[in-house]
Parts: C-alpha cells; sequence; structure tokens
C-alpha cells in the first residue's frame, strides 16, 4: 500500500528529521506510552511528540538489569534498558521525557530517569486509579502543571487557539483511526491487524499533519482492497501493551490462519475511540476526554469499565474468540485473567486464550502451539 | 485441661484467660483445622523460633491469637467486618473500629502469617489454595494476598462486609480486592492516590496529592458508614490515636534499649511487635501494648546485665522488617553474628521526622497529609531518604535492605537503595531479595550465603578498624 510505504518511508529518515528539528531550535518531548499524554499540548507549543514505544527484544532486559530487578514488566524494564544504554537513538535525541505515572512498572521507570539520569530533564504527573470527580480534577492539575511546564520549556504560550488547533489535528487523527477500524466489523474488509498496528505504531513518531495524510491515504486506499478471507476466524486481541518490536503473537496468529479484528491496549495502541471537544474550557475538555471518556486500562480498581467493553468489542465485531496477551509480573492484567473467562464465556459464549511473554524467543514454540489449538477449536 | 492449654500458655495466656474463652479457642480451632496432632508441632516450632524465656513475648504471640480468634469468629459473633492490606494507612481503619463496637477490622492474612505461619506452622496449605484459586505461583504474585485469598477459600476467615483497598500504593492489592470480588462479592471502598512524585521531591509534597488522597480517604469512610450501616463518631480520628500513640511511645522506649551492646532482643521478637501495629485495630493492638511493657521491662534487666542475642562488638545492621510467618529467615541473619538494632519500623518513629503541614481540617486530608510527610507513602525516594537518616539514630555498621521480590512498590528499591546508601552513608549495604511471607522459595538456607558473606566482611571490616 501506498500509504504504509509514505509511512515507511517517512520512519526512516525520522531521526534525521527530528535532529534538523532541533538543531533549528525545536523542542523534541518524549514521553512515555498508555495513553495518558494529550499530545495536543506538546503540538499547541510547536515541539515535536515521541512516545516511547519500542521493545520485543530480550536483550535489552540484560541492560535494565543494571538498575532494577526483574520483577517488573518486561515493556518497562525495555524502556529502562533503552534509556540507559542509549540504544535507541530516540531516547538520546529528545529534549524532555514527560512521564505520566499509571502504575508500580511505570514508577520504575521514573525513579530510573530521576535517579540515573538526572541529566536528563523530566517531568511527571499522575494518573488515577478510579474514576471520580476528585480522580477527575487531579488529572487535570496534572496536565495543567504539565502545559505550564512545557510553556516554560519552549518558551511558547499554549494559546487557545494553538490548542484548539493542535485538538482539531489530533482530533482529525483519531477520527481516522476510529474509521479504519470500525471497518473491521464488516464481513467485508481488508485492514490487516498488522497494517492498523504499524499505522499506530508510526503514529507515535511521526509528524502529526503527515501521519493524517498518510491515514486518509490508507482509507481511500483501503476500499479498493480486496478483502481479507471470510472463513478466518476473528479474534479479538487484547492486553495491556504491544510494542513496536513485539509482533510474535501476531504473526503466530496470521501464520495459524486466525485474523485480528480488533486490537484494545493501553499501551502501544493510540486510544481513538473519543473525540476531544471544542467548546469552553479546552483544558478540561481534554482531561475529560482523556481521562473520564477513555475506556481504562487494567490497573484501574475496579477494572469493569474495560472488561464490559471487551465484552462490547467481541459482540460487536463478531468475534470467535479472544487472545489475551499479558507481560510478565503485570499484576493488574494477570489477576483479571484469572476472572475475566468466566465472565466472557457467560456473556458471549466465547472462549479465551491467555498468553504471557518476557520477550523471550524460547515462549515462541510453546506459544505456536497453543494459539493454533485455539484457532483450531475456535475455527469449529 | 484441653489439648491446647499448654501451647497456649506457653503464648502467654493466664489459665484464666484460657478458661474464659475456651468455647470460642475451640470454635475457633476447629475452623482452622487445628486438633491434638498439631500441639507437638507448634510447641517445638514456637520454642525453636521464639525467645519463650521473655514473658514479654510469649505475651506478644497470644496478642496474635487473641486477634486470630477474633478475627475467626467475628462473623458468628455478629461483627460487620472489614479488611484492609497490608502495609496501609491505618487511620481509616482505626476511625471505622473506634466508631462501633460491632465493627472489625484488620489485616487478615498478617494475622493468619503470624498465628498460622509463626505459630502452628501451618501457612504452607493456605499458600496453596491461594495459588490455586487466582493468585498462581510463578508470576511474582504478592503471597500475602494468597494467604488472604487462601484464607478465604478454605472459610477460616469470614467473608467480609467491606475491603477497604490501598490503591494509593499497590497495584496487586487493588487488584486482587477485585478479585475478591468476583469470588465473594465483597464490596470494595477503593482509596486511590498517585505516587508521583519526582525523584529527589521528598520532603515536598503537591498540596493536590493531599487533596486527592484527603477525598479518597473520605469517600471511603462514607462508603464504610453506608455499607456498615454505622456512623463515624465525630472524634473518631482523636479517639483512633490513643492506642497508637501507645505504641510509638513504647516503641520509643523500646529504641533506646536497642541502642546497647549487645543488642538485647532479636529481630524476631522485635517485628511481633512492629507488625501487630500495622495489623490489628482491636484487641490485638491492646494487648500488643501490654506485652510490650513487659518486655521492656525484661529488657531493661537484660541491658542492665549485659545480655544480648549476639556476642558484644558484633557488627550492627539495619534490616527493613522481619518475615512474618518464618521466623527462620530473619533469625538467619543473627545467627550468622549479625546484631540487628534498627528496623525501618523502628527508626521511622525514632528518626527525625518530617513535619506535616497541619492545615487541613477534613480527617482524609489530615490524615493524607500524615502520611506524605512520613514518607512511606510518598515515593521510593523519600523511603531511602528516611532510611539514610534514620540511620543515624542508632550506630551502624551496615545494612541489609531487604527487598520483596513480589512486591512492585517494595523492589521499586532493589538497586537504586543499595547505590544510594552506600555513597551517602559509606557503610556497606546488602541488597537482598527475599519474601517476607512466604518461605518456600526464599528460605533461610537460601540465603545463607549471600547474608554469610556480608556478615564476613563486616566482621573482618570490624576487626581490621580496631588493629
Amino acid at each position: 500500500m501506498k500509504a504504509l510505504d509514505k509511512l515507511d518511508s517517512h520512519i526512516k529518515t525520522r531521526l534525521t528529521d527530528l535532529s534538523k528539528a532541533k538543531e533549528q531550535g525545536r523542542k523534541i518531548i518524549g514521553y512515555t506510552a498508555g495513553g495518558y499524554l494529550p499530545e495536543e499540548l506538546i503540538l499547541a507549543c510547536d515541539a515535536i511528540p515521541v512516545c516511547f514505544i519500542q521493545a520485543g527484544d530480550n536483550a535489552i532486559l540484560k541492560d535494565a538489569g543494571h538498575y532494577i530487578c526483574r520483577w517488573f514488566d518486561p515493556f518497562w524494564r525495555s524502556q529502562i534498558g533503552y534509556l540507559t544504554s542509549g540504544k535507541d537513538p530516540y531516547y538520546t535525541i529528545v529534549n524532555l521525557i514527560v512521564i505520566p505515572i499509571t502504575d508500580n512498572h511505570v514508577r520504575a521507570f521514573s525513579n530510573t530517569v530521576g535517579y540515573y539520569t538526572p541529566e536528563v530533564e523530566s517531568f511527571v504527573f499522575g494518573v488515577p486509579h478510579t474514576k471520580d470527580k476528585s480522580a477527575l480534577e487531579y488529572y487535570l492539575q496534572g496536565i495543567s502543571r504539565l502545559k505550564k511546564k512545557l510553556e516554560d520549556f519552549t518558551g511558547v504560550e499554549i494559546s487557545e487557539s494553538r490548542l484548539k488547533q493542535s485538538i482539531q489535528l489530533c482530533n482529525r487523527e483519531r477520527e481516522l483511526f476510529r474509521q479504519i477500524s470500525l471497518m473491521r466489523k464488516s464481513e467485508n474488509f481488508a485492514v490487516t491487524s498488522k497494517d492498523f498496528v504499524a499505522l499506530n505504531h508510526g503514529s507515535f513518531l511521526a509528524e502529526k499533519e503527515v501521519m493524517v495524510e498518510i491515514l486518509e491515504s490508507f482509507v481511500e486506499e483501503v476500499k479498493d482492497s480486496a478483502p481479507l478471507p471470510k472463513d478466518a476466524p476473528r479474534i479479538l486481541f487484547t492486553g495491556s501493551t504491544l510494542a513496536q518490536g513485539d509482533s510474535k503473537v501476531m504473526d503466530i496468529i496470521e501464520a495459524a490462519g486466525g485474523v485480528v479484528v480488533m486490537e484494545e491496549f493501553a499501551e502501544g495502541i493510540r486510544p481513538y475511540w473519543g473525540k476531544v471537544k471544542l467548546e469552553s474550557d479546552l483544558m478540561a475538555n481534554l482531561a475529560e476526554s482523556y481521562f473520564m471518556d477513555r475506556v481504562c486500562p487494567g490497573w484501574f480498581r475496579p477494572g469493569t469499565e474495560r472488561l464490559d467493553f471487551l465484552v462490547k468489542l467481541a459482540r460487536d465485531y463478531n468475534v470467535a474468540g479472544m487472545i489475551w496477551y499479558q507481560l510478565m509480573y503485570r499484576e493488574s492484567y494477570k489477576v483479571e485473567s484469572y476472572f475475566f473467562p468466566d465472565i466472557l464465556r457467560k456473556e458471549t459464549g466465547l472462549n479465551m486464550l491467555t498468553l504471557e511473554s518476557e520477550y523471550d524467543a524460547m515462549e515462541t514454540g510453546p506459544m505456536k502451539t497453543r494459539i493454533e489449538t485455539f484457532i483450531e477449536i475456535i475455527r469449529r | 485441661m484441653a489439648y491446647y492449654d499448654e501451647l497456649f500458655k506457653l503464648c502467654g495466656f493466664e489459665g484464666k484467660e484460657i478458661e474464659k474463652e475456651r468455647p470460642r479457642i475451640e470454635k475457633a480451632l476447629e475452623r482452622l483445622g487445628i486438633g491434638p496432632d498439631d500441639m507437638q508441632t507448634a510447641d517445638s516450632w514456637v520454642r525453636q523460633n521464639h525467645d519463650v524465656s521473655l514473658e514479654g513475648v510469649r505475651k506478644l504471640l497470644g496478642a496474635w491469637l487473641k486477634e486470630l480468634i477474633d478475627l475467626v469468629l467475628a462473623r458468628d459473633e455478629g461483627k460487620k467486618i472489614v479488611y484492609f492490606g497490608f502495609p496501609a494507612i491505618l487511620g481509616p481503619g482505626l476511625m471505622l473500629s473506634v466508631s462501633s463496637k460491632d465493627v472489625f477490622v484488620c489485616a487478615p492474612d498478617m494475622v493468619l502469617c503470624h498465628t498460622m505461619g509463626q505459630i502452628f506452622n501451618k501457612l504452607t496449605p493456605i499458600l496453596e489454595a491461594g495459588e490455586a484459586n487466582g493468585l498462581p505461583p510463578g508470576h511474582s504474585l504478592c503471597s500475602l494476598w494468597q494467604v488472604k485469598v487462601g484464607g478465604l477459600i478454605k472459610g477460616m476467615i469470614p467473608v467480609p462486609d467491606l475491603a477497604l483497598a490501598s490503591s494509593y500504593y499497590c497495584d496487586m492489592g487493588s487488584k486482587a480486592d477485585d478479585l475478591v470480588t468476583a469470588l465473594f462479592g465483597v464490596p470494595v471502598a477503593y482509596i486511590d492516590g498517585v505516587m508521583d512524585s519526582k525523584w529527589g521531591e521528598y520532603p515536598n509534597y503537591l498540596p493536590e496529592r493531599v487533596q486527592y488522597l484527603g477525598t479518597q480517604i473520605n469517600q471511603a469512610l462514607n462508603k464504610a458508614e453506608k455499607v456498615l450501616g454505622i456512623k463515624i463518631v465525630p472524634d473518631a480520628w482523636e479517639k483512633s490515636q490513643k492506642g497508637s500513640q501507645a505504641y510509638v511511645s513504647n516503641l520509643l522506649r523500646l529504641l533506646d534499649l536497642m541502642k546497647a551492646d549487645p543488642v538485647p532482643v532479636s529481630i524476631v521478637e522485635l517485628e511481633l511487635l512492629e507488625a501487630l501495629w500495622g495489623s490489628s485495630t482491636n484487641r490485638g493492638i491492646w494487648e500488643g501494648i501490654k506485652a510490650m511493657e513487659i518486655l521492656l521491662r525484661e529488657l531493661e534487666d537484660r541491658v542492665k546485665a549485659g545480655i544480648g542475642t549476639t556476642e558484644k562488638g558484633a557488627p550492627r545492621v539495619m534490616i527493613q522488617l522481619g518475615h512474618t510467618s518464618d521466623p527462620r529467615v530473619t533469625r538467619l541473619i543473627e545467627d550468622m553474628g549479625l546484631a540487628v538494632p534498627l528496623t525501618f519500623i523502628l527508626a521511622w518513629i525514632g528518626g527525625p521526622q518530617v513535619k506535616p503541614k497541619g492545615t487541613y481540617t477534613t480527617p482524609g486530608e489530615t490524615i493524607a497529609d500524615y502520611e506524605l510527610a512520613a514518607a512511606f507513602y510518598h515515593g521510593t525516594d523519600a523511603v531511602i531518604k528516611r532510611f539514610e537518616e534514620n540511620a543515624k539514630v542508632v550506630k551502624l555498621d551496615g545494612f541489609i535492605v531487604n527487598y520483596l521480590y513480589n512486591c512492585r512498590p517494595d523492589a521499586l528499591a532493589s538497586h537504586n537503595q543499595k547505590k544510594y546508601l552506600e555513597e551517602k552513608t559509606s557503610l556497606p549495604v546488602l541488597s537482598l531479595e527475599w519474601d517476607i511471607y512466604d518461605s518456600r522459595s526464599y528460605s533461610a538456607a537460601s540465603l545463607k550465603t549471600k547474608v554469610e558473606t556480608f556478615a564476613e566482611m563486616l566482621k573482618a571490616k570490624k576487626k581490621s578498624a580496631k588493629v
């Protein structure tokens, strides 16, 4: 597809482009995955957002092992590894790292930045784990502090009009992702999950205007593409994190004849269901959309909103089964994976396969057997 | 005389107390699956692991047993039951407890660890029941939660009316509360907070953190009132502090005694009283205070007589907290010739304090303000700084920073704490990975090589310093 080729070549030169932008005085703002940082704020002060989403390589965990014990989510240990080793050039190019703290795995990263790399400027703010008025207010206070920090850091005031403009741009991006995702509700759809995930991952690094153009082209191109095989079992793929570089499970599903029609991940997939309102208080609107309206990840308590959403997605996307992909030691997902299968079965009659990973190549064989068996069962 | 009388006497019960409580004791033991065949094991287990020559230690074991009986029978006795996690901000639980005699509030897993573990040596089947019901082994899930779920599944402890979830600290605890809801339909009052301080921020903290955590505490108290059908008394906060103040003043006296060389009592016994404070809101606290008073007198005599747990002049180390269910693991440190005069809790009480802002008016905000100033729920660097500061309370030769591998907030300090303390104090630090609730994987034998090597190094260092 031309759109994907364009994304590919854009990403290939992205580091060079960022270097040039940096030389010209623009600030590069790195931020951690999870979908709680409104990129609008970064864009509104003429800075460039870059989200750290690389992982999937077990080797980097050895680097992280110098800074933290192994009992943390491998995605976040990967971030520690990339940060401290300099092996991910996106970490070395940024001027500021912003960390929305969601759970203790993110704190492991935040502590590492604060203690081991004090030369790297960072900013943290917290994301509450429960949804109510006080939690919304706390989140709003966090992003308001971030706004001030970004203004001071870039020297650019985030005016109402600049913020509105960036919200419009990000809304357009979300709308396009939503449009592409919704195509997969139909039986005659042509969007592979791999392409959808590639677009998502690309969007965390790409220049926003370019990304929107790519998504628009993609929407047009895909209308003319041949639909995917109808007899393949439709899979809902969910979990905590789907990192760039962690395609193992998706590859196996595809090879086993399954087709992923929906990806629900807290980290690595952009929240695209919501739309930020453009009326009245824009900061309040950002908080409302990013915190309250967004379906929460597994580390919210209670986790019922997300679990209900999964049931809804399973129905809306007419799936034949669910694959729950969790990373080792992310306890919120592990605990839910015990009691959710009963809920899913009761509500939809569907089965769920739980997979776990520490990004180890040794996992591939057993995972392949389990996925093939699962697809064989749900195909009937 | 019943089959358990001797054991209960060994654990500090008076004959009259046993008689008075006999029907309750028997009912509780039956529910716990403890019978005559268990007595010999329990007797030798207690004697092997505890200094039962000290009456204060026996009374402390008794205080835990009393808490266990109250816990097991709480439902039968018509109590409304509230469970909180460990560690936890104690204020809300204490306020509920002082507001109604019909409410029983505790950390049931800690009670099971100290009794089914430390006294009866029968914790493993409980852990296994937890593992089989949502918290499997091999995933670094909290073993304390395995104990709680196991205790519920086995019907040893009653299903509570409400859970107070410590969502300000631990992701596992709140999510496991969701599991308990899924298994037993227990309503949860989540007390949420976010440990989002930047490294180096302590002792400062943002007012919005106090407001958010405070509001969450207030909301949880409101929910508790509704669920339990009680009214929190206006002076609940003040009342709840009475027990705490007495406990703290005794701990301060104890801290003074621990400065002696040799150290007069084992860290194993110290753990019994430190953990009781964070686990009970009822009889355990008051019995604990009485036991401490006896223990303090006994330790004063020991100090005067120069009696201690290790040789005089033994290298002195600070640890975080002792093992809650298997004293052999904690005892290992002393067996290797190291004296432990200080734990985090003891130093936390006796060390330099950061004053709360003191400008808040609601109970929740007052509690939140206090807790953020106290460091533990502030952030990793705050806890490490308190370690550094508190180490000045007692002369030390080193630290054993024993972090829990399966407790994420604690394991966050696995590496940085060692580096920080070595740089700031110039003292050697052993970073020791273990599990303070379950000794099956982290047994004394498995940790011995590390502790032994560290101890040898400290001894050699001390010896060379003398030369």
